[in-house]
Protein backbone atom coordinates (compact mmCIF):
# COMPACT_ATOMS: atom_id res chain seq x y z
CA UNK A 1 0.00 0.00 0.00
CA UNK A 2 1.28 3.17 -0.73
CA UNK A 3 2.39 5.94 2.08
CA UNK A 4 2.70 9.35 2.07
CA UNK A 5 6.01 10.98 2.69
CA UNK A 6 5.94 14.21 4.45
CA UNK A 7 8.93 16.27 3.10
CA UNK A 8 10.12 19.15 5.45
CA UNK A 9 8.01 21.78 5.33
CA UNK A 10 8.49 24.02 7.66
CA UNK A 11 12.32 24.12 6.76
CA UNK A 12 11.29 24.84 3.06
CA UNK A 13 8.62 27.32 4.45
CA UNK A 14 11.35 29.12 6.19
CA UNK A 15 13.74 28.79 3.64
CA UNK A 16 11.40 30.74 0.97
CA UNK A 17 10.22 33.29 3.29
CA UNK A 18 14.00 34.67 3.85
CA UNK A 19 14.68 34.02 0.38
CA UNK A 20 11.91 36.38 -0.29
CA UNK A 21 12.02 38.98 2.55
CA UNK A 22 13.91 41.65 -0.21
CA UNK A 23 11.87 41.28 -3.29
CA UNK A 24 8.32 40.90 -1.65
CA UNK A 25 8.16 44.33 -1.38
CA UNK A 26 8.64 45.14 -4.74
CA UNK A 27 5.84 43.02 -6.22
CA UNK A 28 2.04 43.82 -6.22
CA UNK A 29 0.05 41.88 -4.34
CA UNK A 30 -3.24 43.23 -5.50
CA UNK A 31 -5.26 42.59 -8.43
CA UNK A 32 -6.02 43.71 -11.77
CA UNK A 33 -9.21 45.26 -12.90
CA UNK A 34 -10.98 43.18 -15.69
CA UNK A 35 -9.20 45.54 -18.06
CA UNK A 36 -5.71 45.06 -17.18
CA UNK A 37 -5.49 48.28 -15.14
CA UNK A 38 -3.62 48.21 -11.91
CA UNK A 39 -4.42 50.67 -9.87
CA UNK A 40 -1.50 49.54 -7.22
CA UNK A 41 1.14 50.48 -10.64
CA UNK A 42 -1.18 53.75 -10.84
CA UNK A 43 -0.65 54.94 -7.33
CA UNK A 44 2.89 53.71 -7.15
CA UNK A 45 3.26 56.36 -10.07
CA UNK A 46 1.42 59.11 -9.23
CA UNK A 47 4.10 60.85 -7.79
CA UNK A 48 6.35 60.71 -10.83
CA UNK A 49 3.55 61.82 -12.83
CA UNK A 50 2.88 64.86 -10.48
CA UNK A 51 6.60 65.59 -10.69
CA UNK A 52 5.64 65.47 -14.81
CA UNK A 53 2.63 67.62 -14.75
CA UNK A 54 0.59 69.79 -12.55
CA UNK A 55 -2.80 69.40 -14.31
CA UNK A 56 -5.72 72.09 -13.86
CA UNK A 57 -9.14 70.18 -14.46
CA UNK A 58 -12.05 71.64 -15.26
CA UNK A 59 -15.20 71.13 -16.71
CA UNK A 60 -15.06 67.63 -15.34
CA UNK A 61 -19.50 68.19 -13.53
CA UNK A 62 -20.32 67.45 -17.51
CA UNK A 63 -18.93 63.94 -17.26
CA UNK A 64 -21.86 61.10 -16.28
CA UNK A 65 -21.92 59.60 -13.17
CA UNK A 66 -21.42 56.23 -13.76
CA UNK A 67 -22.62 55.84 -17.81
CA UNK A 68 -19.86 55.30 -20.31
CA UNK A 69 -18.22 58.14 -22.01
CA UNK A 70 -15.99 58.83 -25.24
CA UNK A 71 -13.55 62.06 -24.30
CA UNK A 72 -11.94 62.82 -27.52
CA UNK A 73 -8.69 64.75 -26.68
CA UNK A 74 -6.67 67.05 -28.74
CA UNK A 75 -2.59 65.35 -29.10
CA UNK A 76 0.49 67.39 -29.82
CA UNK A 77 3.44 64.98 -31.06
CA UNK A 78 4.84 63.74 -28.08
CA UNK A 79 2.81 65.51 -25.26
CA UNK A 80 1.64 61.99 -23.85
CA UNK A 81 -2.17 63.84 -23.40
CA UNK A 82 -4.39 60.81 -23.47
CA UNK A 83 -2.00 59.60 -20.48
CA UNK A 84 -1.94 62.77 -18.19
CA UNK A 85 -5.70 63.44 -18.93
CA UNK A 86 -6.57 60.08 -18.51
CA UNK A 87 -4.75 60.50 -14.50
CA UNK A 88 -5.66 63.91 -14.58
CA UNK A 89 -9.39 62.87 -14.96
CA UNK A 90 -9.23 59.95 -12.91
CA UNK A 91 -8.32 61.72 -9.79
CA UNK A 92 -10.69 64.21 -10.28
CA UNK A 93 -13.62 61.63 -10.79
CA UNK A 94 -12.60 59.21 -8.92
CA UNK A 95 -13.63 56.49 -11.68
CA UNK A 96 -11.18 54.61 -13.48
CA UNK A 97 -10.59 56.18 -16.98
CA UNK A 98 -8.58 54.05 -19.30
CA UNK A 99 -7.24 55.77 -22.79
CA UNK A 100 -6.94 54.14 -26.37
CA UNK A 101 -3.82 53.12 -27.76
CA UNK A 102 -1.30 50.65 -27.10
CA UNK A 103 0.85 49.00 -28.74
CA UNK A 104 0.57 45.04 -28.75
CA UNK A 105 4.39 44.32 -28.24
CA UNK A 106 6.27 44.18 -25.20
CA UNK A 107 7.30 45.57 -22.99
CA UNK A 108 5.35 48.59 -23.67
CA UNK A 109 1.78 47.35 -24.29
CA UNK A 110 1.56 45.50 -20.93
CA UNK A 111 2.99 48.60 -19.28
CA UNK A 112 0.43 50.96 -20.90
CA UNK A 113 -2.24 48.56 -20.15
CA UNK A 114 -1.49 48.15 -16.34
CA UNK A 115 -2.18 52.25 -16.29
CA UNK A 116 -5.43 51.72 -18.56
CA UNK A 117 -4.36 51.97 -21.88
CA UNK A 118 -6.90 49.58 -24.31
CA UNK A 119 -6.32 48.76 -27.69
CA UNK A 120 -7.11 51.17 -30.82
CA UNK A 121 -9.84 48.81 -32.02
CA UNK A 122 -13.28 50.29 -32.34
CA UNK A 123 -14.67 46.85 -30.80
CA UNK A 124 -12.57 47.18 -28.01
CA UNK A 125 -13.59 51.02 -27.20
CA UNK A 126 -17.18 49.70 -27.81
CA UNK A 127 -17.05 46.69 -25.29
CA UNK A 128 -15.68 49.30 -22.80
CA UNK A 129 -18.01 51.98 -23.30
CA UNK A 130 -20.66 49.76 -23.36
CA UNK A 131 -19.43 48.25 -19.53
CA UNK A 132 -19.57 51.86 -18.61
CA UNK A 133 -15.95 53.55 -19.07
CA UNK A 134 -14.65 56.79 -19.47
CA UNK A 135 -12.20 56.35 -22.45
CA UNK A 136 -10.37 58.77 -23.20
CA UNK A 137 -9.12 58.98 -27.46
CA UNK A 138 -6.58 60.87 -28.81
CA UNK A 139 -7.69 62.87 -32.14
CA UNK A 140 -5.16 62.59 -34.85
CA UNK A 141 -1.25 63.99 -33.43
CA UNK A 142 -0.18 67.95 -34.75
CA UNK A 143 2.62 69.67 -34.22
CA UNK A 144 1.12 72.61 -33.03
CA UNK A 145 -0.07 72.36 -29.69
CA UNK A 146 -3.39 74.46 -29.75
CA UNK A 147 -4.25 72.50 -33.01
CA UNK A 148 -7.09 69.67 -33.34
CA UNK A 149 -6.50 66.74 -35.04
CA UNK A 150 -9.01 64.73 -37.65
CA UNK A 151 -11.03 62.31 -35.29
CA UNK A 152 -11.40 58.46 -36.42
CA UNK A 153 -14.81 58.34 -36.73
CA UNK A 154 -14.68 54.31 -36.79
CA UNK A 155 -13.82 55.12 -33.14
CA UNK A 156 -16.34 57.80 -32.62
CA UNK A 157 -18.76 55.06 -34.11
CA UNK A 158 -17.96 52.88 -31.30
CA UNK A 159 -19.54 55.51 -28.75
CA UNK A 160 -22.60 55.79 -31.07
CA UNK A 161 -23.21 51.99 -31.36
CA UNK A 162 -22.79 51.79 -27.47
CA UNK A 163 -25.09 54.66 -26.93
CA UNK A 164 -22.81 56.41 -25.08
CA UNK A 165 -21.91 60.18 -24.92
CA UNK A 166 -18.92 62.00 -26.84
CA UNK A 167 -17.67 64.82 -24.80
CA UNK A 168 -14.13 67.28 -26.16
CA UNK A 169 -11.48 67.71 -23.61
CA UNK A 170 -8.98 70.33 -24.25
CA UNK A 171 -5.89 69.14 -23.40
CA UNK A 172 -2.67 71.54 -22.99
CA UNK A 173 0.61 71.45 -21.68
CA UNK A 174 4.31 72.60 -21.33
CA UNK A 175 6.96 70.49 -22.78
CA UNK A 176 9.52 72.25 -20.02
CA UNK A 177 7.29 73.18 -17.43
CA UNK A 178 5.24 71.46 -15.01
CA UNK A 179 1.28 73.41 -16.00
CA UNK A 180 -0.86 71.12 -17.83
CA UNK A 181 -4.41 71.65 -18.35
CA UNK A 182 -7.60 69.46 -18.96
CA UNK A 183 -10.72 70.99 -20.06
CA UNK A 184 -13.86 69.23 -20.38
CA UNK A 185 -16.79 70.28 -22.70
CA UNK A 186 -20.16 69.86 -22.57
CA UNK A 187 -21.83 66.52 -24.37
CA UNK A 188 -22.12 66.87 -28.36
CA UNK A 189 -25.68 66.59 -29.47
CA UNK A 190 -25.56 66.72 -33.20
CA UNK A 191 -28.53 68.56 -34.80
CA UNK A 192 -28.95 65.59 -37.08
CA UNK A 193 -30.09 62.21 -36.03
CA UNK A 194 -28.79 60.02 -38.44
CA UNK A 195 -29.14 56.38 -38.48
CA UNK A 196 -26.39 54.97 -40.61
CA UNK A 197 -22.73 55.38 -40.70
CA UNK A 198 -22.87 59.48 -41.12
CA UNK A 199 -23.54 59.38 -37.57
CA UNK A 200 -20.55 58.90 -36.99
CA UNK A 201 -19.06 60.94 -39.22
CA UNK A 202 -20.54 63.89 -38.69
CA UNK A 203 -19.70 63.52 -35.14
CA UNK A 204 -16.43 62.76 -35.42
CA UNK A 205 -15.77 66.20 -37.52
CA UNK A 206 -18.26 68.20 -35.17
CA UNK A 207 -15.86 66.84 -32.31
CA UNK A 208 -13.00 68.00 -33.54
CA UNK A 209 -14.56 71.37 -34.53
CA UNK A 210 -15.65 71.87 -30.91
CA UNK A 211 -12.13 70.85 -29.65
CA UNK A 212 -10.30 73.53 -31.80
CA UNK A 213 -12.98 76.04 -30.59
CA UNK A 214 -11.81 75.02 -26.93
CA UNK A 215 -8.24 75.32 -27.68
CA UNK A 216 -8.83 78.74 -29.09
CA UNK A 217 -10.50 79.70 -25.87
CA UNK A 218 -7.71 78.11 -23.77
CA UNK A 219 -5.01 80.28 -24.97
CA UNK A 220 -1.49 78.63 -24.91
CA UNK A 221 0.51 77.86 -21.80
CA UNK A 222 2.76 80.59 -20.76
CA UNK A 223 6.67 79.87 -19.76
CA UNK A 224 6.74 83.62 -17.81
CA UNK A 225 9.63 84.56 -19.94
CA UNK A 226 8.77 86.42 -22.81
CA UNK A 227 11.50 85.01 -25.22
CA UNK A 228 10.71 81.76 -24.86
CA UNK A 229 7.40 81.73 -24.63
CA UNK A 230 6.93 79.73 -27.73
CA UNK A 231 7.81 76.97 -26.20
CA UNK A 232 5.13 76.67 -23.17
CA UNK A 233 2.47 77.02 -26.43
CA UNK A 234 2.53 73.57 -25.73
CA UNK B 1 -41.59 20.23 -17.52
CA UNK B 2 -41.21 17.85 -14.81
CA UNK B 3 -39.87 14.52 -15.13
CA UNK B 4 -36.71 15.44 -18.01
CA UNK B 5 -34.19 12.76 -18.72
CA UNK B 6 -31.01 14.17 -18.56
CA UNK B 7 -27.51 12.97 -19.85
CA UNK B 8 -24.60 14.18 -18.52
CA UNK B 9 -21.20 12.87 -20.75
CA UNK B 10 -18.10 13.13 -18.86
CA UNK B 11 -19.58 12.86 -15.25
CA UNK B 12 -16.74 10.96 -13.62
CA UNK B 13 -14.90 14.43 -13.70
CA UNK B 14 -14.82 17.13 -11.09
CA UNK B 15 -16.84 19.08 -12.96
CA UNK B 16 -19.25 16.55 -14.17
CA UNK B 17 -20.33 15.21 -10.68
CA UNK B 18 -20.54 18.57 -9.65
CA UNK B 19 -23.09 18.98 -12.37
CA UNK B 20 -24.52 15.37 -11.49
CA UNK B 21 -25.58 16.42 -8.31
CA UNK B 22 -27.02 19.86 -8.92
CA UNK B 23 -28.89 18.19 -11.02
CA UNK B 24 -30.55 16.11 -8.50
CA UNK B 25 -31.58 18.56 -6.52
CA UNK B 26 -33.81 19.96 -9.34
CA UNK B 27 -37.29 19.20 -9.12
CA UNK B 28 -37.54 19.47 -12.88
CA UNK B 29 -34.80 16.70 -13.45
CA UNK B 30 -36.60 13.19 -13.57
CA UNK B 31 -33.54 10.92 -14.12
CA UNK B 32 -30.59 11.30 -15.00
CA UNK B 33 -27.36 8.92 -16.69
CA UNK B 34 -23.84 9.82 -16.57
CA UNK B 35 -21.24 8.53 -18.90
CA UNK B 36 -17.60 8.40 -18.34
CA UNK B 37 -14.51 6.64 -18.72
CA UNK B 38 -13.99 7.19 -15.03
CA UNK B 39 -16.54 7.28 -11.95
CA UNK B 40 -17.51 10.06 -10.66
CA UNK B 41 -15.94 11.58 -7.71
CA UNK B 42 -18.47 12.22 -5.52
CA UNK B 43 -21.30 10.89 -3.80
CA UNK B 44 -24.56 10.62 -6.23
CA UNK B 45 -27.84 9.42 -4.92
CA UNK B 46 -30.20 9.42 -7.96
CA UNK B 47 -27.75 9.23 -11.09
CA UNK B 48 -27.45 6.45 -13.06
CA UNK B 49 -23.82 5.67 -13.90
CA UNK B 50 -21.93 3.95 -16.57
CA UNK B 51 -18.33 3.04 -17.35
CA UNK B 52 -17.54 3.30 -21.16
CA UNK B 53 -14.50 4.37 -23.14
CA UNK B 54 -15.21 7.32 -25.03
CA UNK B 55 -14.00 5.47 -28.26
CA UNK B 56 -16.60 2.69 -27.88
CA UNK B 57 -19.02 4.52 -30.17
CA UNK B 58 -21.36 1.64 -30.54
CA UNK B 59 -22.06 1.00 -26.68
CA UNK B 60 -22.56 4.52 -25.84
CA UNK B 61 -24.98 4.95 -29.35
CA UNK B 62 -27.03 1.66 -27.70
CA UNK B 63 -27.30 3.16 -24.30
CA UNK B 64 -27.61 6.79 -25.16
CA UNK B 65 -30.41 6.23 -27.78
CA UNK B 66 -32.46 3.38 -25.10
CA UNK B 67 -31.81 6.14 -22.35
CA UNK B 68 -33.85 8.62 -24.76
CA UNK B 69 -32.92 11.66 -23.12
CA UNK B 70 -34.38 15.66 -23.21
CA UNK B 71 -31.22 17.70 -22.56
CA UNK B 72 -27.43 16.42 -23.07
CA UNK B 73 -24.89 18.12 -21.22
CA UNK B 74 -21.69 17.31 -22.74
CA UNK B 75 -18.89 17.88 -20.28
CA UNK B 76 -16.80 14.79 -22.02
CA UNK B 77 -13.71 17.38 -22.85
CA UNK B 78 -10.01 16.83 -22.19
CA UNK B 79 -7.99 19.56 -21.53
CA UNK B 80 -4.61 19.05 -22.74
CA UNK B 81 -2.15 18.08 -20.36
CA UNK B 82 -4.97 17.99 -17.17
CA UNK B 83 -5.78 14.08 -17.01
CA UNK B 84 -4.21 13.67 -20.79
CA UNK B 85 -1.05 14.67 -22.99
CA UNK B 86 -2.26 16.53 -25.74
CA UNK B 87 -2.58 13.88 -28.29
CA UNK B 88 -4.75 11.65 -26.04
CA UNK B 89 -6.89 14.30 -25.44
CA UNK B 90 -7.50 15.65 -28.75
CA UNK B 91 -8.34 11.85 -29.66
CA UNK B 92 -10.63 11.25 -26.34
CA UNK B 93 -12.25 14.92 -27.09
CA UNK B 94 -13.05 14.10 -31.18
CA UNK B 95 -14.03 10.93 -30.06
CA UNK B 96 -16.48 11.85 -27.23
CA UNK B 97 -18.02 14.69 -29.34
CA UNK B 98 -18.46 12.34 -32.56
CA UNK B 99 -20.13 9.41 -30.05
CA UNK B 100 -22.61 11.45 -27.78
CA UNK B 101 -23.57 14.18 -30.41
CA UNK B 102 -23.95 12.02 -32.71
CA UNK B 103 -25.87 9.59 -30.41
CA UNK B 104 -27.83 12.11 -28.82
CA UNK B 105 -28.64 13.66 -32.54
CA UNK B 106 -31.11 10.13 -33.31
CA UNK B 107 -32.98 10.69 -30.18
CA UNK B 108 -36.97 11.77 -30.50
CA UNK B 109 -37.27 13.58 -27.72
CA UNK B 110 -33.90 15.76 -27.58
CA UNK B 111 -34.84 19.01 -26.71
CA UNK B 112 -31.58 20.59 -25.84
CA UNK B 113 -27.84 20.21 -26.19
CA UNK B 114 -25.25 21.74 -23.64
CA UNK B 115 -21.65 21.74 -24.50
CA UNK B 116 -18.74 22.82 -22.58
CA UNK B 117 -16.59 25.09 -24.30
CA UNK B 118 -13.76 27.00 -22.98
CA UNK B 119 -12.52 30.78 -23.70
CA UNK B 120 -9.24 29.57 -25.39
CA UNK B 121 -10.79 29.32 -28.65
CA UNK B 122 -10.82 33.09 -28.68
CA UNK B 123 -6.93 32.74 -28.83
CA UNK B 124 -5.02 35.56 -28.20
CA UNK B 125 -2.46 36.48 -31.20
CA UNK B 126 -1.15 39.84 -31.79
CA UNK B 127 -4.14 43.05 -32.15
CA UNK B 128 -6.98 40.16 -30.55
CA UNK B 129 -9.39 42.10 -28.22
CA UNK B 130 -8.31 42.10 -24.56
CA UNK B 131 -12.16 40.80 -23.28
CA UNK B 132 -13.57 39.60 -26.45
CA UNK B 133 -17.42 39.14 -26.04
CA UNK B 134 -19.63 35.95 -28.02
CA UNK B 135 -19.99 37.40 -30.80
CA UNK B 136 -16.14 37.67 -31.70
CA UNK B 137 -15.05 35.43 -34.31
CA UNK B 138 -13.02 32.24 -32.75
CA UNK B 139 -9.92 32.40 -33.77
CA UNK B 140 -7.91 29.52 -31.80
CA UNK B 141 -3.97 30.01 -31.62
CA UNK B 142 -3.19 26.98 -29.47
CA UNK B 143 -4.23 23.19 -29.60
CA UNK B 144 -6.83 23.55 -26.88
CA UNK B 145 -8.47 26.50 -28.46
CA UNK B 146 -8.85 24.45 -31.98
CA UNK B 147 -10.26 21.54 -30.29
CA UNK B 148 -13.23 23.57 -28.68
CA UNK B 149 -13.92 25.66 -31.97
CA UNK B 150 -14.08 22.08 -33.66
CA UNK B 151 -16.18 20.59 -31.22
CA UNK B 152 -18.72 24.29 -30.69
CA UNK B 153 -18.86 23.47 -34.70
CA UNK B 154 -19.82 19.59 -34.20
CA UNK B 155 -22.52 20.65 -31.76
CA UNK B 156 -23.73 23.59 -33.59
CA UNK B 157 -24.06 21.68 -37.29
CA UNK B 158 -25.74 18.80 -35.11
CA UNK B 159 -28.03 21.00 -33.52
CA UNK B 160 -28.70 23.03 -36.81
CA UNK B 161 -29.53 19.57 -38.35
CA UNK B 162 -32.54 17.86 -35.80
CA UNK B 163 -33.66 21.76 -35.06
CA UNK B 164 -32.41 21.79 -31.55
CA UNK B 165 -31.21 24.43 -29.77
CA UNK B 166 -27.05 24.47 -28.95
CA UNK B 167 -25.88 26.05 -25.72
CA UNK B 168 -22.08 26.96 -25.62
CA UNK B 169 -20.35 27.49 -22.11
CA UNK B 170 -16.86 29.26 -23.05
CA UNK B 171 -15.39 28.60 -19.41
CA UNK B 172 -12.25 30.59 -18.66
CA UNK B 173 -10.29 28.28 -16.66
CA UNK B 174 -11.76 26.14 -14.33
CA UNK B 175 -9.86 25.80 -10.83
CA UNK B 176 -11.63 23.77 -7.82
CA UNK B 177 -10.04 21.57 -5.26
CA UNK B 178 -10.11 18.89 -6.96
CA UNK B 179 -10.31 20.12 -10.72
CA UNK B 180 -6.95 18.38 -12.70
CA UNK B 181 -5.75 21.88 -14.24
CA UNK B 182 -2.70 22.50 -15.48
CA UNK B 183 -2.67 26.28 -14.66
CA UNK B 184 -3.86 25.51 -11.25
CA UNK B 185 -0.60 22.54 -11.09
CA UNK B 186 1.38 24.64 -12.16
CA UNK B 187 0.56 27.90 -9.73
CA UNK B 188 0.63 25.56 -6.72
CA UNK B 189 4.33 24.81 -7.45
CA UNK B 190 6.63 25.92 -4.56
CA UNK B 191 8.75 27.93 -7.60
CA UNK B 192 6.71 29.36 -10.32
CA UNK B 193 8.05 31.07 -13.30
CA UNK B 194 6.32 34.27 -14.85
CA UNK B 195 7.08 36.57 -18.08
CA UNK B 196 9.09 39.43 -16.76
CA UNK B 197 8.04 41.46 -19.84
CA UNK B 198 4.33 40.72 -20.07
CA UNK B 199 2.93 39.55 -17.48
CA UNK B 200 -0.60 39.79 -18.73
CA UNK B 201 -3.79 39.61 -16.27
CA UNK B 202 -6.30 36.19 -16.67
CA UNK B 203 -9.48 35.40 -15.14
CA UNK B 204 -10.55 32.21 -14.13
CA UNK B 205 -13.77 30.47 -12.87
CA UNK B 206 -14.47 28.23 -10.03
CA UNK B 207 -15.97 24.76 -10.00
CA UNK B 208 -19.21 25.48 -8.41
CA UNK B 209 -19.80 28.33 -10.70
CA UNK B 210 -19.10 26.74 -13.62
CA UNK B 211 -21.48 24.05 -12.68
CA UNK B 212 -24.48 26.18 -11.64
CA UNK B 213 -24.13 27.97 -15.16
CA UNK B 214 -24.84 24.62 -17.14
CA UNK B 215 -27.59 23.52 -14.45
CA UNK B 216 -29.28 27.11 -15.93
CA UNK B 217 -28.18 26.74 -19.59
CA UNK B 218 -29.88 23.13 -19.80
CA UNK B 219 -33.12 24.53 -18.04
CA UNK B 220 -33.61 27.16 -19.94
CA UNK B 221 -32.21 25.47 -23.44
CA UNK B 222 -29.77 28.03 -23.81
CA UNK B 223 -29.00 28.32 -27.93
CA UNK B 224 -26.09 30.28 -28.05
CA UNK B 225 -22.48 30.59 -26.63
CA UNK B 226 -21.56 32.46 -23.54
CA UNK B 227 -18.63 33.10 -21.51
CA UNK B 228 -18.82 31.99 -17.96
CA UNK B 229 -15.45 34.38 -16.25
CA UNK B 230 -15.06 35.36 -13.02
CA UNK B 231 -15.07 38.80 -11.88
CA UNK B 232 -11.83 40.71 -11.81
CA UNK B 233 -8.67 39.51 -12.97
CA UNK B 234 -4.96 39.07 -12.09
CA UNK B 235 -1.64 38.62 -13.16
CA UNK B 236 0.88 35.89 -12.79
CA UNK B 237 3.17 37.52 -10.76
CA UNK B 238 0.08 38.71 -8.15
CA UNK B 239 -1.07 34.82 -8.26
CA UNK B 240 2.36 34.01 -7.41
CA UNK B 241 2.55 36.60 -4.43
CA UNK B 242 -0.81 35.90 -3.10
CA UNK B 243 0.17 32.27 -2.80
CA UNK B 244 3.52 33.29 -0.92
CA UNK B 245 5.62 30.94 -3.76
CA UNK B 246 8.82 31.76 -5.64
CA UNK B 247 8.13 33.91 -9.00
CA UNK B 248 10.82 33.01 -11.51
CA UNK B 249 10.82 35.95 -13.66
CA UNK B 250 11.66 34.49 -17.66
CA UNK B 251 12.38 36.84 -20.37
CA UNK B 252 11.76 34.21 -23.58
CA UNK B 253 14.24 31.35 -24.89
CA UNK B 254 14.21 29.83 -21.28
CA UNK B 255 10.81 29.28 -21.26
CA UNK B 256 11.95 25.90 -23.51
CA UNK B 257 14.14 24.40 -20.47
CA UNK B 258 11.43 25.75 -18.15
CA UNK B 259 8.76 23.58 -19.85
CA UNK B 260 10.50 20.82 -19.88
CA UNK B 261 11.89 20.89 -16.13
CA UNK B 262 8.05 21.61 -14.60
CA UNK B 263 7.19 18.43 -16.50
CA UNK B 264 9.18 16.22 -15.06
CA UNK B 265 8.44 17.24 -11.57
CA UNK B 266 4.85 16.78 -12.92
CA UNK B 267 3.40 20.24 -13.79
CA UNK B 268 3.37 20.09 -17.54
CA UNK B 269 2.80 23.57 -19.32
CA UNK B 270 0.70 23.10 -22.64
CA UNK B 271 0.25 25.89 -25.15
CA UNK B 272 -2.71 27.37 -23.73
CA UNK B 273 -1.36 27.67 -20.51
CA UNK B 274 1.87 29.21 -21.84
CA UNK B 275 -0.55 31.45 -23.61
CA UNK B 276 -2.31 32.86 -20.43
CA UNK B 277 1.59 33.56 -18.90
CA UNK B 278 2.67 35.50 -21.78
CA UNK B 279 -0.95 36.90 -23.66
CA UNK B 280 -3.45 36.84 -20.70
CA UNK B 281 -6.80 35.57 -20.96
CA UNK B 282 -9.61 37.42 -20.57
CA UNK B 283 -13.61 37.90 -21.49
CA UNK B 284 -16.64 39.46 -21.38
CA UNK B 285 -19.10 37.09 -19.09
CA UNK B 286 -21.60 39.84 -18.17
CA UNK B 287 -24.34 38.17 -20.76
CA UNK B 288 -24.35 35.05 -18.39
CA UNK B 289 -26.49 36.57 -15.81
CA UNK B 290 -28.75 38.14 -18.34
CA UNK B 291 -29.77 34.98 -20.07
CA UNK B 292 -28.66 32.33 -17.52
CA UNK B 293 -29.94 34.03 -14.66
CA UNK B 294 -26.31 33.33 -12.71
CA UNK B 295 -23.13 34.81 -12.64
CA UNK B 296 -19.92 33.11 -11.07
CA UNK B 297 -20.35 34.36 -7.15
CA UNK B 298 -16.88 33.70 -6.54
CA UNK B 299 -14.29 36.52 -8.28
CA UNK B 300 -10.67 35.35 -10.09
CA UNK B 301 -8.46 37.00 -7.00
CA UNK B 302 -10.74 34.45 -4.60
CA UNK B 303 -10.58 31.71 -6.40
CA UNK B 304 -6.43 31.99 -6.65
CA UNK B 305 -6.49 32.61 -2.89
CA UNK B 306 -9.08 29.14 -2.16
CA UNK B 307 -6.20 27.66 -4.99
CA UNK B 308 -3.35 28.38 -2.61
CA UNK B 309 -5.84 27.25 0.51
CA UNK B 310 -6.48 23.63 -0.73
CA UNK B 311 -5.07 21.23 1.21
CA UNK B 312 -2.34 19.33 -1.21
CA UNK B 313 -3.24 16.16 0.64
CA UNK B 314 -6.33 15.11 2.80
CA UNK B 315 -6.02 12.71 5.30
CA UNK B 316 -8.55 11.02 6.54
CA UNK B 317 -8.61 9.22 9.55
CA UNK B 318 -8.35 5.21 9.47
CA UNK B 319 -12.09 3.58 11.08
CA UNK B 320 -9.86 0.92 12.05
CA UNK B 321 -7.91 2.71 14.38
CA UNK B 322 -10.72 4.95 15.18
CA UNK B 323 -12.79 2.12 16.55
CA UNK B 324 -9.71 1.26 18.42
Amino acid sequence: MATIIDLPRRAFDTTRSIAMAPVRPLIPAGMVDEWGRDEHVIRALSPLLRMRWNVNVGGDQHLPARAGALLVTNDRRFSFSPLYTSWALAQATGRPVRFVGHPDVVPFGPALRRMGAILRNPAEVRSALHHGELVVLAAAPTNHPRSAGAVDPALVGAAVMAGVGVFPVASMSSPLGRSARVQVGAQLRPRKKRRGPLAEQELAEMTQRHLQRMLDELGGMQTGMTAIDWLGEG
Amino acid sequence: MRGQRLLVSGMGGELGSLVASMLEDEPWVGSLLGIDVDPPRRRLRKAEFLRIEPTDRDRIVDVVTAFDPHVLVHLAVWEPDARAGTDLARAFTEAAAHAFIGAAAECRSLESIVVRSGIELYGRDRHSLTRPDESVVPHPTTEYGRMLTKLEAAARQAGERIGVPVGMLRLAPVLGPHVPSPLGRLLRQPVVPYSLLADPPFAVVEDADAARAFVAAAQRRLDQALNVVGSGAITGLQAIARGRRIPVPLFGPEWGLTRRLSHMVGAPIPDHVLEVLHRGRLADGSRAHELLGVAPRVSTPEVIDRLYAWESVVRVPSPVRGAA
